[in-house]
């Protein structure tokens, strides 16, 4: 065993020195597929089911997850490859959802953008087609644990349907764990902001009813055609909408006001959609009651974010979390603030704002595994450390919800290891060259 | 400059005792050197107004008064039993009325045009659109004359006269300077109407119509105003020496109205404050401001100005707070304003400012007279109110001989009511302006009330009138019990009823006599039958009518029984403590502010975790021991007594496992700005100065302290290459914005590199402002700089040509001409001085590395690139040159030129010898700098000692205040914060921020102010919700949401308009 470690540890060496040495510029190579069992032990297990395994040792084979338990419980011998993560904290690979990774490179830049598309009404629009791949912007959230997104189009009312990808894969189709999973609704706002006189008052939208009476005839015409048998006709757009009426897709509405959020549960109600989640969801806390008697899940809009009115408390958006967590609510983190892309990296430390704010560690870590998965409709598949469960998760020398600890290891995206490099380590070794200086990187590259 | 009309004025001038001749008048019409069309009207007949209560003035009632009018003016005005007048008189007897001073409005458009706001323009406008020799600047228009264009229309004149306004200043209210007012009484014929042309002139912190890009914020705007004064005083030495470079008419004009009294169109209490910095500058010592009504926020720094106050009634109306929700979105500021707001008046007055009332803001002046009311019912005293709505003015004026009493020789500006002015039953009933008449009610109207016999058709009805007139109500009854209502109108003389009878109703029309004693007409009965009718009124004395008045009913304090609930959201554990009576007025005005002014504390922090920042490093089990603003000790085992003054005890705080650092200093913010963070309209704004615009109400400063931030650089924008001036602060919860500035700071300019100086981002239509390349913005420098440096030039020679000039000549006007001021190029030449430092704004390393070779061939040094994305390719170059980084931690892809930004950029540049903090740039992460500076730990591995000197020593050093603040140090600044744990830990919570050793953070007392925030929005809603049962009335408000402006570099607005 201690061979098989040692090995494993050479080929780590091994592949971060031809990081090193590569001068062509390229995003990290996606793992090969896993061809050695591996067993982790002596980690701190956060299973995302809300335990917690001191001196665990999880197992995986064939990018499946096949063994949970303590160390001194399990079979060594059934492993190829033995890793001693002694002091180190193992996680659920980390989902960001509501996200643009990969649809946006440069936020400048209107050619590298593929977020917006044209109209109104365009549910067939869907997102992971166009999920680029060789971004070079996942790589440097996956370094941080995030392994998993949501990439979901904007603009419009229905603004089409996201998907779910690995942050590795040599194109979408190798990197896609759910083409489809719901269709976002960008709920109309009921109020809006007047200005006459220098002074601003909140006025009720003129359009709001037109617009309400838009989206119920849409989802309404798209209903009936679910139900009617498949003719010789098709409509992609309702074709789109299919799903969200056998329970299949979650309905994404995107809101953070209170009066929204409750004519969208009854807009739940009246159509009979079984799956809805609230993406914002500022006001969640003020109806909160609602939300869970209907099993409404809350995506909930980015925990740094600075608090709506003067009055509300400095703190609020960092304690919602715990508000709608003790509401019973499923709470997902989102980072849907200023730059979502580059941003999606510091998803951990907002479950970790939520963590000094009230939640425990493991709800915490939950934010970011399985609810979002739950919501997702991927628990069956990610989200937990579960025998059964794709291999997709990571090592960190410490508390990954701490920028002060976070330092991952090693990640496995279906059991593949992933290389944790990205362009701008690659730009740090280079300068540092220049400089002669030493490279200090978590973990660093060339130690 | 001054002209008066020439209307006439009355020649006599006498005592008491006045018996006015008609022959010592010259005898004309009024307007000689016009052509008469028709007969001519000799003006004989003097109208006499006898036996009123005279209100001479605020201090001078006469009982049994007479004001006599005789064209246009007033030509006595005395006791009744000895004022007369000697020739064609018409004498109406005002006995029951009272006779005041018409009022006088300082600040009216009337009869001028509207300035109609040119909004955002695709593709710039550099200069001035408008024909003929003037000024560069479509927003400086100081030829404009309220005068010349005076035109106003009847509607607007009458609506005046019927508010009680005698008299108003009128300017063309567009711009930054406006010109000149004119004094005009509310009439049609402007040659009658004008009584002083040029009596003032207009200056505003806002652009109005121009349609001109320049200047797009206050502090542009301000920076405009000071340049136009400097331009002025230079114009007005070289023009008449032909040394000016042509004629600019716009600067005559200026030069010109030097000695006009300044009416400064200010605004909030804030805008006050700032058009008093800048007014002072220029000496302008007594100006009138035109307040926004807030000004009681602010009383005692508006009186330390000595400005006087134009204060607005045009109260806030309730708001709509019926559902929870959507009333979350009044901020407890706008709550608590609504029920201030009446007492602004009052308050400034007791801090000793002089006030006098506009009509402005308001949509009809119909209202104004309740606004003074409620003003009076607020605490302002009656004569006070008098003062402020007529003498005041008056005297501001200089005009006091002519308006604001009812004085001889004054115009015949004269208010006739039927009460004492400030009751509320009191009504206005003739209001006479320049001698004309304007009637509004009966002067001795018939008063209906009491009980009638009326006989009809061999019937007696016995009817009962009550209320007042126009709002009579009638009833009869029948069988002595049941009272049925009868439709009763008069017009003038004639009555009309309606009794409905057993057999139908009768219609009545009738005649009044003898006072209402007797009323008699004819009638109709129901089958159509004609009948005669009388009605007499009994004897007995009429039931005194309820004097009720349903506006005093509205604003008295309602029962206090607001639903507990109606906060929602808040928290459901109710700590039991309301230590803080939030009802009156908060420092700041916004949420979180206290009701007293926070002091600087003796603190005695003891057994923490010390990161002294200094060469002790972090010290275990240590204190912190502060006193008076400044820190005394840091170390183990302190014994206060032995370093404090004797006497003083500390408060101590436990800091048993907290962690003690210094205050955060966030090198490169934009919070606590007003209006605008860019004057990006040129491609240098170097005169322009954040510090003209600072928001002492921005509540993202007590959200900062709550996660440690005790300082901030808050810089200009990035959107030209030289940019403006910044201001460094000091989060000083509650002071005034002149009061954030940072005294031992030492001035800074921002400047800028890359696509957004060049336009990039801006639309197609921005492709004509130089520069659009990294090639343009080099030669941007150099055209400036070298500038700048000849500009110093012409100084030095000007000094020594002033050495060498003949004292005779200089005397006599002769001497040489002084170079013109110029704003912008005096703050250049402080940079090649060295006495003012650059923060540059930076992302390529190309543009950093040109910069750093201008400034080396200029012979200036670069303080600091802040952003400076790649500075980890350029650092050994950046540390030969001595130039800081001021960073973010991990920010990239958000822009093409940010595509090699690295997160290991701050242990580059740490490591290689350059002063390298973290910066927020961002309202939001300002408030969890420490975490950011844990990012240099953790991409890089820099030390997290150093790592939180990222944003504590170095940008003190990058800012030049670390011999006062940045690290802890006894006689440093007691700018300190307590945290709940490790400083870099996301884990950390700042529990006590200490600003000069002023607690403007403690996360108890954050609670107790939630706490009293809540209680005090619950008693506000309540009593806005009683005040507003009659809902849907249209005149309550939908809950307004305060819109936060969180700037960024790149915030391109024009919102000073």
């Amino acid at each position: 065993m201690k061979t098989a470690k040692h090995l494993l540890q050479s080929a780590f060496t091994a592949a971060l020195f031809s990081a090193v040495t590569l001068t062509a510029w390229a995003q990290p190579t996606p793992g090969p597929d896993q061809s050695r069992s591996i067993l982790i032990l002596g980690a701190t297990a956060h299973l995302g089911t809300g335990d917690v395994l001191e001196d665990c040792a999880v197992g995986f084979r064939n990018g499946e997850i096949d063994y949970v338990g303590r160390s001194f419980q399990v079979n060594r011998q059934k492993y190829d490859d033995i890793l001693d993560a002694t002091g180190q904290h193992l996680y659920p690979g980390f989902i960001v959802t509501n996200t643009t990774l990969g649809l946006q490179e440069i936020g400048a830049v209107r050619a590298t953008q593929d977020q917006y598309e044209v109209g109104t009404f365009r549910p067939n629009v869907r997102s992971v087609i166009a999920f680029n791949t060789d971004s070079e912007i996942p790589p440097t959230v996956r370094t941080n644990g995030v392994l998993m997104g949501q990439i979901t189009p904007r603009g419009g009312v229905v603004s089409g349907s996201s998907g779910v990808v690995h942050f590795d894969g040599w194109n979408w189709e190798d990197a896609a764990i759910a083409m489809v999973d719901g269709i976002h609704l960008n709920w109309p706002s009921t109020h809006h902001r007047h200005r006459s006189d220098g002074k601003i008052d909140i006025q009720r939208r003129k359009t709001y009813d037109q617009q309400k009476h838009e989206i119920d005839r849409f989802f309404g015409e798209a209903q009936a055609y679910a139900a009617a048998p498949r003719g010789s006709v098709t409509d992609v757009r309702h074709e789109g909408m299919r799903g969200l009426f056998d329970g299949s897709l979650c309905l994404y509405v995107h809101t953070n006001d209170a009066r929204a959020i409750t004519e969208a549960v009854h807009f739940k109600r009246d159509l009979g959609i079984e799956r809805m989640a609230i993406v914002g969801g500022y006001d969640a806390y003020l109806v909160a009651d609602l939300l869970r008697e209907n099993d409404v899940a809350v995506m909930l809009q980015s925990v740094h974010s600075l608090p709506r009115f003067a009055d509300d408390d400095v703190d609020l958006p960092f304690k919602l979390p715990k508000l709608l967590m003790d509401e019973g609510l499923t709470v997902a983190l989102q980072v849907d603030k200023r730059m979502t892309e580059m941003n999606s990296r510091n998803l951990p430390f907002y479950a970790g704002t939520a963590r000094a704010y009230g939640l425990t560690e493991e709800q915490a870590i939950q934010a970011l595994t399985r609810n979002p998965a739950r919501i997702l409709g991927i628990d069956d598949q990610v989200g937990t450390l579960e025998r059964g469960k794709t291999a997709t998760l990571f090592l960190s020398e410490g508390d990954a919800l701490d920028m002060r600890t976070n330092s991952l290891t090693h990640a496995w995206i279906e059991g593949r290891e992933i290389d944790l490099d990205n362009r701008q380590r690659q730009l740090y070794r280079k300068f540092q060259t220049k400089y002669g200086a030493e490279v200090l990187d978590s973990p660093a590259p060339n130690q | 400059m001054r002209h008066f009309s020439s209307l006439l004025l009355a020649s006599v001038v006498g005592a008491w005792t006045t018996v006015v001749s008609v022959t010592s008048l010259h005898a004309q019409t009024t307007d000689p050197t016009f052509p008469v069309n028709g007969t001519h009207d000799k003006a004989l007949v003097a109208t006499v107004l006898e036996h009123a209560t005279v209100h001479l003035d605020a201090e001078t009632t006469l009982e049994d008064g007479t004001v006599i009018l005789h064209r246009g003016r007033i030509v006595a005005a005395g006791p009744a039993a000895t004022t007369s007048f000697d020739g064609p008189a018409m004498r109406l007897d005002m006995t029951g009325l009272h006779l005041y001073p018409s009022f006088v409005d300082i600040h009216s458009d009337l009869g001028t045009p509207e300035a109609q706001s040119a909004g955002w323009s695709r593709t710039p406008q550099d200069l001035s659109d408008k024909k003929g020799a003037y000024g560069w600047n479509e927003a400086v228009r100081p030829e404009t004359s309220a005068a010349a264009v005076f035109d106003p229309s009847a509607e607007a004149a009458k609506a005046l006269r019927k508010a009680g306004f005698g008299a108003v200043l009128t300017h063309v209210q567009d711009g930054v300077v406006r010109g000149t007012g004119a004094v005009v009484l509310p009439l049609e014929d402007p040659r009658e109407a004008l009584l002083a042309p040029d009596a003032s002139f207009h200056m505003s912190f806002r652009k109005g119509s121009s349609s001109q890009n320049y200047p797009s914020s206050l502090m542009g705007a301000t920076a405009l105003l000071r340049q136009t004064h400097l331009d002025a005083a230079w114009y007005a030495e070289a023009a008449p020496r032909g040394m000016a470079g042509g004629t600019n008419l716009s600067l005559d004009a200026f030069v010109l109205s030097n000695d006009l009294p300044r009416v400064f169109s200010a605004g909030s209490w804030k805008d006050v404050l700032r058009a008093d910095v800048t007014l002072s500058e220029f000496g302008v010592e007594n100006a009138i401001m035109l307040g926004s009504g807030d000004g009681y926020q602010r009383a005692e720094a508006i009186a330390e100005t000595g400005h006087r106050m134009a204060v607005p009634v045009d109260f806030p109306s309730g708001y709509d707070v019926s559902d929870p929700h959507l009333a979350r979105m009044i901020g407890l500021n706008e709550l608590k304003h609504w029920e201030l707001a009446p007492s602004n008046a009052a308050r400034l007055h007791d801090a000793g400012v002089p006030v006098a009332f506009t009509a402005h803001g308001l949509k009809d002046p119909g209202a104004f007279l309740s606004g003074v009311r409620k003003a009076v019912e607020a605490g302002l005293p009656e004569e006070v109110a008098l003062r402020a709505l007529t003498s005041n003015p008056a005297s501001w004026l200089g005009m006091s001989d002519q308006l604001g009493s009812l004085r001889q020789g004054s115009v015949a500006n004269v208010l006739v009511t039927d009460g004492l002015l400030f009751a509320s039953s009191t009504h206005l009933v003739e209001h006479y302006v320049g001698g004309n008449p304007t009637p509004m009610r009966d002067r001795h109207p018939l008063d209906l009330t009491g009980s009638y016999n009326v006989n009809v058709d061999d019937s007696v009805y016995v009817l009962s009138v009550q209320g007042e007139p126009g709002k009579w109500k009638a009833s009869w009854t029948v069988n002595d019990s049941t009272e049925v209502k009868v439709p009763l109108t008069l017009d003038n003389r004639t009555v009309v009823l309606r009794l409905a009878t057993e057999e139908g109703p009768i219609r009545l029309t009738g005649n009044v006599w003898m006072e209402s004693r007797i009323w008699e007409g004819s009638g109709q009965t129901a089958t159509g039958q004609w009948t005669d009718w009388s009605a007499i009124r009994n004897a007995e004395a009429a039931e005194d009518p309820s004097s009720e008045d349903p506006e005093a009913v509205a604003t008295t304090e309602p029962a206090q029984d607001a639903p507990e609930d109606l906060e929602a959201g808040a928290p459901t554990e109710v700590a039991n403590v309301t230590e803080l009576d939030l009802s009156g007025v908060v420092y700041p005005f916004t949420a979180y502010g206290t009701p007293e002014r926070l002091s600087a504390e003796t603190v005695w922090i003891r057994n923490a975790t010390v990161w002294t920042c200094e060469a002790d490093g972090v010290l275990e089990g240590a204190d912190v021991l502060f006193h008076d603003g400044a820190l005394v000790a840091v170390g183990t085992d302190l014994n206060p007594a032995e370093l404090l003054p004797a006497g003083v005890t500390p408060v101590e705080i436990d800091g048993r496992g907290k962690h003690v650092t210094p205050g955060v200093i966030d090198e490169h913010t934009h919070i606590a700005v007003d209006r605008g963070v860019n004057e990006g309209t040129q491609a240098s704004s170097a005169e322009v100065w954040i510090g003209h615009a600072v928001n002492s109400e921005d509540v993202n400063m007590y959200r900062q302290l709550s996660g440690g931030v005790t300082c901030a650089q808050i810089l200009h924008g990035s959107a030209n290459p030289i940019g403006g001036q910044s201001a460094i602060i000091k989060f000083r919860w509650g002071a005034e914005p002149q009061d954030l500035l940072y005294e031992e700071a030492v001035p800074f300019i921002k400047f800028a590199l890359g696509e957004n100086v060049k336009q990039s981002n801006w639309g197609d239509g921005y492709r004509s402002r130089f520069p659009q390349t990294r090639m343009g913005v080099e030669q941007v420098y150099y055209d400036h700089f070298i500038r700048a440096r000849e500009y110093g030039q012409a100084q030095i020679e000007h000094r020594a040509a002033l050495r060498n000039a003949k004292r005779k000549d200089i005397r006599e006007g002769r001497g040489p001409v002084a170079p013109r001021v110029d704003l912008e190029l005096e703050t250049l030449l402080q940079i090649l001085n060295e006495e003012r430092f650059v923060t540059c704004h930076s992302y390529r390393q190309d543009e950093i590395n040109m910069l750093m070779h201008v400034a080396d061939s200029l012979g200036f040094r670069l303080n600091t690139f802040t952003h400076i994305l790649e500075g980890y390719k350029v650092a050994d170059k950046m540390a030969e040159h001595g130039a800081g980084g001021s960073s973010f931690s991990d920010w990239w892809a958000y822009k093409y030129e940010v595509k090699d930004a690295i997160p290991y950029n701050g242990a580059v540049l740490h490591n290689q010898g350059v002063v390298t903090a973290f910066n927020s740039d961002d309202a939001e992460m300002a408030r969890r700098l420490n975490q950011e500076a844990a990012k240099a730990y953790k991409y890089g591995r820099v030390p997290e000692e150093e790592a939180l000197k990222f944003v504590t020593l170095n940008p003190a050093k990058l800012l030049h205040i670390d011999h006062k603040t940045g690290s802890l140090k006894p006689g440093k600044d007691a700018d300190v914060v307590v945290w709940s744990d490790h400083p870099l830990s996301i884990n950390a919570k700042a529990e006590q921020t200490f600003v000069e050793g002023i607690r403007c953070f403690d996360v108890n007392r954050d609670l107790v102010l939630r706490e009293a925030m809540r209680t005090e929005r619950a008693r506000l809603t309540a009593k806005m919700y009683n005040a507003g049962q009659s809902l849907g009335t249209g005149t309550l408000k939908r809950p307004s949401e305060r819109i936060q402006s969180h700037y960024h570099c790149d915030t391109l607005t024009d919102e000073n308009r």
